[in-house]
């Protein structure tokens, strides 16, 4: 059969002119018979573009003109954290995802003249990685096509961010008037600024925060030790304003603490940034404050309580609802006076000086003849004070009503002398009416024998001579102060 | 696939088919050269179907295609098969019989 035979021939032919090919590399492709279907396989080489496109770092993929993918390198493909032929099942832009599939499929229409590039977010195994996508025009087979570059620039940009706040995170503490500083993981200290050197003598870059600063918490914050604070920030949790005292050499302070994690990009926590201010000085007001409270609320009892008894006991030695009305308006007069000559001295106590002026302002000019005072320039303490000036009301009205100011020459002459560890206050008056000793006790004199109460040192002592009064009030050193 | 088609004329025109597997360096070339050879040599007397038999595995058979890449000349009869890039224009021209 000879056309059988030319066949056969013309099939040897064939084969040999394929193997003589294959073998003298004139193909880069076999085409191997499978028990389904047929497959390709390129015959690689070291030459080979594709090799040296799968040993790229960067990745890389072509596109055809419709925009399906033709091949994508492993680079890409570990980027994406899918196969190949995933990809090209799936579709390369369904991969990509809305937001990044818009901007490439932009740069495919730019890329129809030259290249272009810009940075997309892409969706890869274990988040967005920051991509610079290049796409330029690629000459294919069949047709026009593309080639797109993939290069992960994520550290590098997460790098620059990290420098920039670095920098504006050197700035800020630059700028606080706060100690502020920056702990690691481990709890040492990275940074400090120079609000630091207030609580601890040297540089504290280096150490453990918890060895740096001894720090005393309330049972309340639950915080045993500064290691703790650091814990907690550390954690992920922002904790402000806690108490605690710091002890540096031979000195203890208040003051508040504030702690927050330092977050990179993510949910990393790379350490933990703290504030320390000194509160001693606030402190110290606000217990001056809670003591003065405790003083105004005593005070005010007290005097309530000697508004009580002055109310009891006018009544009682009052003849008539008038008569009790002057007397005990009179008195109330006399503490009101005290008291705001108290207040206006911020409640540091008075002189005796003052309040003599004070109750005999209304009948003498302290200052004149009539009234002459000796040693009275002796502070004494509010209690003592209040006391006096009600003695010295009831003696002063006493005066007017019946001894030295009920005329026109009586003098009064008032002097105050330590004697021990006392004070001896003297008022003696002269030159009016001449006095007898009253019948019965009133409230007035009540009051200046036992006004003083635990302020005297001494009983108050009312001496009635002919020639005039005199009383003598005693009251201990230690209720003065140096005026 | 991507067909060219020259103008053609019944009984006059040359049917080539070349077979590529995606973009391997010879099949790339084997395309841009035999554009060029049609271009040059066979204005208006062809018909040529580009087959990426990575994309279609199973039209190998038609042409029992072994290597890649390979370019079939399937009209007029008898067949005939040039095997490489093509880079031999001389070589092409004569397995294709086209009278320079």
């Amino acid at each position: 059969m000879p056309e059988s035979e030319a066949e056969l021939r013309r099939r040897l032919e064939e084969a040999e002119s394929t193997l003589r090919a294959i073998r003298e590399g004139e193909v880069d492709a076999l085409v191997v018979r499978g028990a389904e279907q047929d497959e390709v396989f390129a015959l690689g080489g070291q030459d080979s573009y594709r090799a040296f496109m799968e040993a790229m770092e960067i990745g890389a993929a072509a596109l055809d003109g419709q925009g399906k993918l033709i091949y994508a390198n492993a680079a890409l493909c570990m980027l994406f954290g899918r196969s190949a032929k995933d990809l090209q099942k799936d579709g390369f832009f369904g991969a990509l995802g809305e937001s990044a599939g818009f901007t490439v499929r932009q740069l495919l229409q730019d890329a129809a003249q030259s290249r272009s590039s810009t940075q997309i977010a892409l969706p890869c195994v274990g988040g967005y990685r920051h991509v610079e996508v290049g796409v330029a025009p690629l000459a294919l087979g069949f047709g026009q096509g593309h080639a797109l570059t993939f290069t992960d620039v994520t550290e590098r940009i997460e790098a620059a961010a990290a420098h920039e706040s670095d920098r504006i995170g050197r700035a800020i503490m630059a700028s606080s008037n706060e100690a502020v500083l920056v702990c690691n993981q481990e709890g040492r200290i990275t940074h400090a600024n120079t609000g630091v050197r207030n609580f601890f003598n040297g540089s504290a870059v280096g150490r453990l925060f918890d060895e740096a600063f001894t720090l005393g918490f309330a049972l309340s914050s639950g915080l045993m030790a500064g290691g703790d604070l650091i814990g907690v920030a550390l954690a992920g949790s922002a904790v402000r304003g806690v108490e605690a005292t710091l002890t540096t050499v031979g000195r203890t302070r208040d003051v508040l603490l504030s702690a927050a994690p330092l977050r990179q990009s993510g949910d990393t926590i790379f350490g933990c940034i703290v504030t320390i201010a000194d509160v001693t000085e606030r402190r110290a007001t606000e217990k001056r404050q809670a003591l003065l409270m405790d003083e105004l609320t005593h005070r005010v009892k007290n005097t309530l309580t000697l508004v009580m008894a002055i109310a009891h006991r006018t009544i009682a030695a009052s003849k008539d609802m008038g008569e009790f009305r002057t007397a005990f308006g009179r008195r109330l007069e006399a503490l009101a006076a005290t008291h705001s000559l108290l207040a206006s001295d911020v409640w540091n106590g008075l002189t005796l000086e003052e309040l003599i002026a004070v109750e005999l302002a209304p009948f003498v000019t302290v200052g004149s003849e009539r009234v002459k005072l000796t040693g009275v320039d002796v502070r004494v303490v509010p209690d003592a004070a209040v006391a006096l000036g009600l003695i010295f009301h009831e003696l002063v009205t006493n005066a007017v009503k019946y001894g030295a100011l009920s005329g026109e020459n009586g003098r009064i002459a008032i002097s105050a002398a330590q004697q021990d560890d006392r004070i001896e206050i003297v008022w003696r008056e002269h030159g009016g009416p001449p006095v007898m000793q009253p019948e019965k006790m009133g409230f007035g004199q009540t009051l200046i024998s036992r006004g003083l109460g635990q302020h005297g040192e001494q009983a108050t002592k009312v001496e009635f001579h002919p020639e005039g009064l005199v009383c003598r009030m005693y009251i201990a050193a230690t209720q003065t102060a140096a005026a | 696939m991507n067909e060219d088609q020259g103008t053609a004329g019944v009984g006059k025109t040359m049917k080539l088919t070349l077979y590529v597997a995606g973009q391997t360096p010879k099949s790339v070339a084997a395309i841009r050269n035999l554009e060029r050879i049609v271009a040059e040599h066979l204005e208006g007397l062809y018909e040529v179907e580009v087959i990426d038999l990575r994309e279609h595995p199973q039209l190998a058979r038609e042409h029992n295609i072994v290597a890649i890449p390979t370019l079939v000349r399937s009209l007029p009869v008898p067949v005939q098969k040039i095997i490489g890039d093509l880079s031999d224009e001389e070589k092409v021209l004569v397995h294709l019989q086209v009278d320079n």
